[in-house]
Order: structure tokens, then C-alpha cells, then sequence
């Protein structure tokens, strides 16, 4: 997941890259607790307008997961569904900010799916419950996901001033939280944002175990 | 059968108290067992049902909860849910709840509103009631809840709606209906009912139970207190019951969801109750078992001892000859033996006694019971028989020889001897000592006389008893039916006549002759008074004079008795002199003479009047040795000198006992008294004999002086008799004189002294006194 997100930077920052000044922000996430907080978003609303180019973003499915966990774009990001997989999916979501279906699949779909409002989607796999997965849709320029240490790193960013929003699936209602105004200068800035979070809804399905045959024999006595 | 039914009754009363005793103790064991284990099985039914309950409605709740989770995770479910839109909300609640057949569905937000409902009573945006038990059956990990809902008992399943974040919950509700009650009666075997309890008030009941014990299950459900495992009577059935509170809402206005549990014991019960109709049987048929076996060891014991009782009486009865016939060898069979020998003892012991009773114990012959009884039934029979009464008269001389084994020797020896000239079924008995009773049947008087000639023949043959020769004098008399008599006891009295009549005569045979027992009667009467005539003043001496034929002078007298009887007025002395002899009262009768006899003297003597006075000694007074004292005494007494008596005895009384008689008479001679042999010539006695008696007299008996003259054969012996007499001492008297020839003989022949009717019949006291005064003065007359 770094490693998609080092390239999103990278991409970002090539875009980005016209601008005289230059400058990195390190953000780090917390929970109330003071814990590193994984999967957390932070949008910033900062002095230059958006860009114009039409973006392009991957969800992935890995392991009957999605990959990343949680997906941040900005409004009108065409996100393709690949499937790394050996079986197939069935991505959907009923999310308000984008209701979609790929219907079963393998691979990855010839369309991708344009994400033009802003909001959270959420998305699930009709066929394997377990599979839950955010995409973060903001109007905002600049975004990015802290990775598993809690981290983000945002390059290339013109100093100025910023309005920070933060989310992260498991905030209050998933609904984004305003991170305060910051001010990046040239010299970078590492800012530590900390966002309360839930714990993890319970009705949250989760993996079945990984024997097959079990699954199959639990099905049919309850059946 | 008194015995019989009382013995029986007690023994069957007691082994089949016995029994019965038994049977119901185990019968109460087995019911109480049976009950034990019923009620055993019943609680382990129940808790097993209950168990088996208890999963059955949790997985039914997790099939549910599955069911309903599958149908929440449809994408065209989620899809519609996710669309927000009421309308198609509640229709897909509607058409997904129909596919598992829920009967209420709920959507609900995330907050617990409820967004879409299929009943009224909890409308959309009202709060969902069971939201917190929803929430704590998640946390307790249960699938399902079990609520009361529109008065029916519920089971809530709740399911997340996933899109893929959870965006509502879906509850589905399924009423515990009739079919499931069944399903679970059908699995746990138990009776199930519900029942749901709204603020108190109880629902619909879903029972199992038939309708009519509705209202008695519900009571069971309605008490609180009873969730304990119980007992309780619905109709005519017992159960056991478990109560569940189902209801998990937790809810505090007591609304909940009870469940009861019962299992039948009834029917448990039932599984025993063949085992109670064996053990009825078994009862039965041991009972009946026992009853007839009773009834045959009472029987076994009972009848023998009823045939011995009845052989007992039998025996009473006299029966000897039937033995109890009991073939057993155990007690009563040992009493049946001692019995049948005990009887056959008394029959042979009531033979002797019987025999005895009409038997002589020495000779075996009948008594005189027997033969009187022999000769009654003759009678009846009117069948000629005769009597004959026999008396062997030389008994008491034979007795004397031959000592009493003798006695008894020869008394069989004539019992024999009886028998033999009698034809079969005639009659020999013993009377007494000597007198024997033959009863001879068919028989006239004739025949009768010969068969007592025979008799007679056979008994007089001499008979060896020990070292004698023995010959049987015997007399008989003879009675027959009918001519002399038709009763037994008068032919046995006149057969006693006769014999006595017979014992007189030559011939020692007397048929009886009518009258003859008058004379008897006679006799006994004369027998009885003559002990009284001396001490009545009935008797008196009459005195005949006796000549003395040298000097024609009366210098002497016999004293003769006479008695005037009060009703036979004078009795001759022939008469009662032998009755007296015979019955023993001649001494009264002599000792009173000699008295009366000295008195007279002793008068005669104080008038100047001496005579010498001849009296008759029987043969007792010479044998009961006393005679010469009490003459002495009384010679003594009287102032008689002895000279003036003498006693004339006969040679019969000196020959019975002579040695006795000898010493008598020599007492009686030195006294003084002169003896006299009386009746000579008609004993067996001879002169040789004579000589041996101290007597100075010898008195030739009437029969020979009575017809006396000069040619006849008497006159040889009177001759011969004086001048052997003379020749001995002796002076010879000669009585029954009564013709003067005879006195002319006696004169020639030099007899001493005369007596008779021609010298004088026997005169009275005074009459003599007044003879001898006329005789002494024509003396002269009187001697030529």
C-alpha cells in the first residue's frame, strides 16, 4: 500500500511540480489515545486551485481484501476495480456520494468507475461480506492516507496556509472531522493530527475461517 | 365335617393371609418401584426434553438468525434497503420475510427506530421496544429473542444490513405457533405449550395439550413459583412439569414468555400396567394355587382323620370287624394301626368279657345267664326243650378226697362228659359248685329222661383224678316246655324241685310234678319259719312211752317234737325234721329239745315223777363238738341227773364223720348219758362198727317191727339183731310195736324194751303224767 501511495505522491508531486516553492508535510496520526492511527485521511484546502487533470486512481483486490483499505481522491477520480485475485468480485456500494455495481468479474473491468461527488464511499464485495473498503472522495487539492505507522507524507507542497479535514472510518457517523487551519512553510511542516475514533462497530462481519470444507459443513447443518 | 371345615378353613385362612400378605407387600414394592422409577424416568425425560427443548429452540433460533441473516445479506434486500425508500422497503420486507416464512418484520435504523414495520402496534419512527434486549442478546452471543407479541409468544431474529457498513438491522419475528409446539413435542417427547404474559395478562395458549386442559395448563404457567420440576393433574392425567421463562427481553414490566414442559407420567405409568395385570395374575393364580392346594393338605389330613373318628365310632358302636384302611405312612397312618389294633384289643378283651359274662370260668361252659337266655328264646320260638337241673350228691365227700385241683380236674372232666349224649346246639351250663343245667332242645319228657339215664350211666363210670378212681352220683331233675311251664324261670325253679325230689329217691331221676312247687312253696316257707318256732313257742315235746317188756312196767319215754305252725297248723316231723337236716337248723331245733326235755324232767322230778327220757342228736350236733358242755351246762342247770337222758342217734349221723362223732359221744357217755343207735338196720352200718360206739342201746327201726310175726324175714333179722345186740352189752328197743303178737315175739325173743301205738301213741306232757299214774296201777294189764 506504501508503495501506491508513494507512487500517488510521486504523480502528485510531478503535477505539482511547477510550483516555485516547494515544501513536505509530515503528518501524523493519532487516536485519542495517542496511538498511531492507520487509514486515516487528511484533506487540505491550501492557496492554489484544483488541478484540471482528470485523475485516475486504482482500488485493488488482493486476498479478498481491497487495497488499499481506504482510497482518498479528489472529485471526478476515475477509480478502476482491478482484481488480484483468483476469484471473483462483486463490488458495489450504496453510498450516497457514488452508487455502484461491477457486476462478477475477473480482472480488471474495461470501465472505470467515475467518482464525481464528493463524500464516502463505501464499498463492499457482494460475495465476501468481510470485504469492506473506503474511498474518500474530496473536493480538496490535497489529500493523502496515513500509512500503517500512522504516518503521511505530503511532498511538494506550496507553503502556505492550509485548512486541514480529517477522516477516517471509524469517526464518529464517518463523517469528516475539520483538522484546523495550518500553515506549511517552506522548510516543511510535521504536524500531528489526532482524530477521535470508534471502535470497531461490532456488526462488522468478519472472515470466515479459513477452512472450506468447515465453511461448507456449517452452512448445510444450518440450512 | 365340623372338623373337617374348621381344620381346612384354618389352614387355608392362614397360608393364604400368608400370601396375600406377600402379594401386596410386593406389589406395594414393585408400585412403589414402579412409581419410583416412572416418576425417575419421567425427571429424566423431562430434563432430557428440556434439553432436547432448549436446543431445539436455540437452533431453531440460529436457523432463523441464519436464515435471516442470509436474506439481509441478498444484494436486491440491501439494495431496496439501502434505497431509503419506504414504500420499497416494506415490500421487500414483506416479499423476503414470506421466503422464511417470518410472520412480523422490522427494519430498523442503526439508532434503534424503526424505519419500516409490518405491524401497526409499533409504528415506523416509533423506538423499537426490544432495541436494548436485541443489543444484549448480541452480547451475549444469542441468536435469538423470545418476546410476546400481539399476545403471541415470538422469537426475534435480528440481523445486521450490511452495505457493506452496517445501515440498518432487520428483525424478523416468527410466532410460536401450533406447529412448532408439535415439532418440539415430536422431538423432545414432551408436551409443550407457550404462553405469553403481557403485563399480566396471559395470551393465547399454544399448547399441545388437548383444548380442554387449556385452562389448567395455563394456571401451571401463570404461577411463578413453579419452576421447580413438579407434579400436577390436568383431567384425569398426571404430569410432570418444567416451566421455562423463555422470554430474554429482561424487560421489567414483566412481560415474558413461558413455556411448560410436561411429561406424562401416565403414560410412563401405563408402560407398567401389564406388569400390575401379571402381578394380578400371578396374585390370582397363586392364590387359587395355594387355595386348592390348602384345600388338599386339609384334605389329606382331614379325611383320615375324619375315617379315623368315624372308626373311633365305630368302635364305640361295638363294631370290631372293620379295620381303618389307611394307607399312609406317616402319623396318621401309625395312628390308623395303633387304632386297628387298639380295636381288635377290645374286641378280643369284649369277646373274654362277653364270654365271661355268660361262661363258667373253670369249665368254659355257659352260665346260667346263657342258658337261661338260650332257653327264653326257645320259648319264644315256641320250641319243645327240656331242663335238666342235674346235682352230683357225692360232691362235697369227692372234694374232700380229691382236694380242690381235683375238684376243678374233674369238673372239666364233666363238662366234657355232659356234652356227649347232646345233639348239637343243645345246651350245657354250669350253675354252681355242683349243679349243672342242660337244655336239650326237641325234646319231650321221654327223651329228656333218657338223655338224664345216660347222663347218669356216663357219670357213674368211675373217673381217674390224680390218684382216684371217682364215680359221680348224680340227681336230676327234670322240667319241660310246655308242659311244665312257659317261662324260663319257672322251668329252671320246677327242674330245681325235681332235682331236690329226685335226690330222695332211689332212682336219683324226678320228672316234675304239677303241684310240686306248691309243696316247694311249702317247704321254703317251713324252712323260713322253723328257726323262729322255737323262740314263737310253736314247738312242744310229746312223749310216747316205752315198756319195759320183762317187768311190764313204763320207767322210760321218747321225747317226740311237734310243731303247731301258725298257718300249716301241725307239721309232722318227717316233714320239717328233714327240712331242718337239709337247711341246717336241726340244732336249733335239737338244742331246744334237750332243754325242753331236762325242764320237763326237772318238773316231772319235783312231782315224784321219774322217767328216763329218750332224745334224738342229729348228725350236726355230734359233729359241732360243743353238745357235751352245753348238756352238762344244762344238766347242771335243771338238777336232772344224766342218767335219766339218753341220746338216740342215727348210724347215718355217726357214719359221716365217725371219728368226730366217737369223741362226741364218749363226752357225752362220761356225762353219764346213755346212748341210743336209732333207726338200726336201715343204715349201711355193721355190728363190727358198732362195737366200736359207746352206746348201751340199739333201737331196731320201725320197718322191721311193725308187721312182725314169726315167719317172715323180719323176724330173722329183729332175732338175730337182739341176740347179736345182747351179746354185745346192748339193750334193744324195738319201735313201731302195734300189734300184741308182735309184743308176744319181742317178749320171746327177750327184747328189753318196746315202744309203739299198742303201748301208747306219743302223749302230750300232762297226758303222759296222767298214763303213767293209770298205768302204774293196772301195770298188771299191761304185761302178761
Amino acid at each position: 500500500m506504501t508503495h501506491v501511495v508513494s507512487s500517488l505522491l510521486v504523480a502528485a508531486s510531478l503535477l505539482l511540480g511547477t510550483f516555485a516553492s516547494a515544501a513536505t508535510l509530515t503528518a501524523e496520526f493519532v487516536d485519542a489515545q495517542g496511538k498511531p492511527l492507520t487509514d486515516a485521511v487528511l484533506t487540505l484546502q491550501g492557496p492554489s486551485g484544483k488541478p484540471d487533470a482528470a485523475p485516475k486512481a486504482d482500488m485493488d483486490q488482493r486476498d479478498q481484501r481491497f487495497a488499499p483499505h481506504v482510497l482518498a481522491v479528489r472529485t471526478g477520480t476515475q477509480i478502476r476495480f482491478p482484481n488480484s485475485d483468483d476469484i471473483r468480485h462483486q463490488v458495489y456500494s450504496f453510498s450516497p456520494a457514488k452508487r455502484f455495481e461491477l457486476r462478477l468479474y475477473g480482472g480488471t473491468p474495461s470501465d472505470p468507475v467515475l467518482f464525481d461527488k464528493p463524500g464516502v464511499v463505501v464499498l463492499g464485495c457482494n460475495i465476501h461480506d468481510w470485504m469492506l473498503g473506503y474511498v474518500y472522495v474530496t473536493d480538496d487539492p490535497w489529500f493523502g492516507v496515513s500509512n500503517d505507522k500512522g504516518t503521511l507524507i505530503l511532498e511538494q507542497m506550496p507553503a502556505g496556509h492550509y485548512v486541514a479535514t480529517l477522516w477516517h472510518p471509524q469517526a464518529p457517523d464517518m463523517q469528516p472531522v475539520p483538522g484546523g487551519e495550518i500553515d506549511i512553510p517552506a522548510a516543511g511542516l510535521r504536524q500531528r493530527f489526532s482524530v477521535a475514533v470508534q471502535p470497531k462497530g461490532v456488526d462488522m462481519p468478519a472472515a470466515p475461517p479459513p477452512s472450506a470444507f468447515g465453511d461448507a459443513f456449517h452452512k448445510a447443518a444450518h440450512e | 365335617m365340623k372338623l373337617r371345615i374348621s381344620f381346612q378353613a384354618r389352614i387355608a385362612g392362614v397360608l393364604i393371609m400368608l400370601l396375600l400378605i406377600v402379594v401386596v407387600a410386593v406389589f406395594l414394592a414393585v408400585k412403589a418401584a414402579t412409581q419410583d422409577a416412572v416418576s425417575k424416568q419421567a425427571q429424566a425425560q423431562l430434563e432430557v426434553g428440556t434439553r432436547v427443548f432448549e436446543g431445539l429452540l436455540e437452533m431453531r433460533g440460529k436457523r432463523l438468525r441464519d436464515a435471516v441473516q442470509l436474506l439481509s445479506s441478498d444484494f436486491g434486500f440491501r439494495d431496496a434497503v439501502a434505497s431509503a425508500d419506504s414504500a420499497t422497503i416494506r415490500s421487500v420486507l414483506l416479499n423476503h420475510g414470506a421466503r422464511i416464512n417470518a410472520n412480523d418484520m422490522f427494519l430498523l435504523g442503526m439508532d434503534g427506530k424503526v424505519l419500516s414495520s409490518t405491524i401497526e402496534q409499533i409504528p415506523e419512527g416509533s423506538p423499537f421496544p426490544f432495541t436494548q434486549a436485541l443489543r444484549d442478546l448480541k452480547a451475549h452471543n444469542q441468536s435469538m429473542l423470545i418476546v410476546p407479541l400481539q399476545g403471541k409468544p415470538h422469537l426475534l431474529v435480528e440481523s445486521t444490513v450490511l452495505a457493506p457498513l452496517p445501515i440498518a438491522r432487520v428483525v424478523m419475528g416468527f410466532s410460536m405457533d401450533d406447529d412448532l409446539a408439535q415439532e418440539l413435542r415430536s422431538l423432545s417427547g414432551l408436551q409443550v405449550s407457550f404462553l405469553s404474559v403481557v403485563h399480566q395478562l396471559p395470551g393465547q395458549i399454544i399448547s399441545t395439550q388437548p383444548q380442554p386442559l387449556y385452562d389448567s395448563v395455563r394456571g401451571v404457567m401463570l404461577n411463578p413459583a413453579s419452576d421447580q420440576m413438579q407434579m400436577t393433574e390436568h383431567g384425569d392425567q398426571t404430569f410432570l412439569n418444567k416451566r421455562l421463562n423463555l422470554g430474554n427481553t429482561g424487560d421489567a414490566a414483566g412481560d415474558q414468555v413461558v413455556a411448560l414442559l410436561q411429561s406424562p407420567l401416565d403414560q410412563a405409568m401405563q408402560a407398567f400396567a401389564p406388569l400390575d395385570e401379571k402381578l394380578f395374575w400371578i396374585t390370582l393364580v397363586a392364590l387359587a394355587g395355594s387355595l386348592v392346594g390348602t384345600l388338599l393338605l386339609a384334605r389329606s389330613v382331614s379325611l383320615p382323620v375324619r375315617a379315623l373318628a368315624l372308626a373311633a365310632e365305630r368302635i364305640g358302636e361295638g363294631d370290631y370287624s372293620t379295620p381303618v384302611a389307611l394307607e399312609r405312612s406317616d402319623e396318621l397312618g401309625l395312628l390308623a394301626g395303633a387304632i386297628n389294633s387298639m380295636q381288635s384289643g377290645i374286641a378280643e378283651r369284649e369277646q373274654q368279657l362277653a364270654h365271661n359274662a355268660l361262661h363258667d370260668g373253670l369249665t368254659g361252659l355257659p352260665n346260667r345267664a346263657l342258658v337261661m337266655e338260650r332257653l327264653g328264646s326257645a320259648i319264644s320260638a315256641q320250641r319243645a326243650v327240656a331242663l335238666l337241673y342235674l346235682g352230683i350228691d357225692n360232691f362235697r365227700a369227692i372234694n374232700d378226697s380229691i382236694g380242690p385241683e381235683g375238684v376243678e380236674q374233674l369238673l372239666q372232666v364233666i363238662g366234657e362228659q355232659l356234652q356227649l349224649p347232646l345233639r348239637p346246639g343243645d345246651t350245657v351250663a354250669r350253675l354252681s359248685g355242683n349243679e349243672f343245667l342242660l337244655l336239650v332242645h326237641n325234646a319231650e319228657t321221654d327223651s329228656a329222661v333218657a338223655v338224664a339215664d345216660r347222663l347218669q350211666r356216663l357219670l357213674l363210670k368211675p373217673q381217674r383224678i390224680g390218684d382216684h378212681d371217682i364215680s359221680l352220683d348224680a340227681c336230676i331233675g327234670i322240667a319241660a316246655y310246655p308242659v311244665n311251664g312257659d317261662s324260663p324261670s319257672e322251668l329252671l325253679r320246677r327242674a330245681s324241685i325235681a332235682r331236690q325230689d329226685a335226690a330222695q329217691l332211689p332212682g336219683r331221676l324226678q320228672v316234675y310234678e304239677d303241684g310240686r312247687d306248691l309243696a316247694h312253696q311249702r317247704q321254703i316257707s317251713l324252712i323260713r319259719d322253723l328257726r323262729h318256732a322255737a323262740r314263737n313257742g310253736e314247738l312242744m315235746l310229746h312223749y310216747q312211752p316205752k315198756l319195759d317188756i320183762r317187768n311190764g312196767l313204763v320207767r322210760q319215754a321218747e321225747a317226740l317234737l311237734r310243731w303247731q305252725h301258725p298257718q300249716f297248723g301241725n307239721v309232722s316231723p318227717a316233714e320239717f325234721i328233714v327240712l331242718a337236716e337239709r337247711t341246717g337248723s336241726i340244732q336249733i331245733l335239737t338244742s331246744w329239745v334237750i332243754e325242753e326235755s331236762m325242764r320237763q324232767l326237772a318238773e316231772w322230778a319235783r312231782r315224784g315223777l321219774h322217767v328216763q327220757l329218750s332224745v334224738n342228736i342229729s348228725a350236726d350236733d355230734l359233729l359241732s363238738g360243743d353238745l357235751a358242755d352245753r348238756v352238762s351246762g344244762l344238766l347242771k342247770l335243771y338238777r336232772v341227773p344224766a342218767e335219766q337222758l339218753i341220746f338216740e342217734i342215727t348210724e347215718s349221723a355217726v357214719m359221716r364223720e365217725p371219728e368226730n362223732a366217737l369223741k362226741v359221744l364218749n363226752r357225752l357217755r362220761e356225762c353219764g348219758i346213755s346212748l341210743s343207735v336209732d333207726d338200726f338196720g336201715t343204715g349201711y352200718s355193721s355190728l363190727a362198727h358198732l362195737k366200736r360206739l359207746p352206746v348201751q342201746e340199739l333201737k331196731i327201726d320201725q320197718s322191721f317191727v311193725r308187721n312182725l310175726d314169726e315167719t317172715s324175714e323180719d323176724a330173722v333179722i329183729v332175732r338175730s339183731t337182739i341176740e347179736m345186740s345182747h351179746n354185745l352189752g346192748l339193750k334193744v328197743v324195738a319201735e313201731g310195736v302195734e300189734y300184741e303178737h308182735s309184743l308176744r315175739l319181742l317178749e320171746r325173743w327177750h327184747c328189753d324194751t318196746a315202744q309203739g301205738y299198742l303201748i301208747s301213741r306219743p302223749l302230750t306232757a300232762v297226758a303222759f303224767e296222767a298214763w303213767i299214774a293209770k298205768s302204774h296201777s293196772s301195770a298188771s294189764m299191761m304185761v302178761h
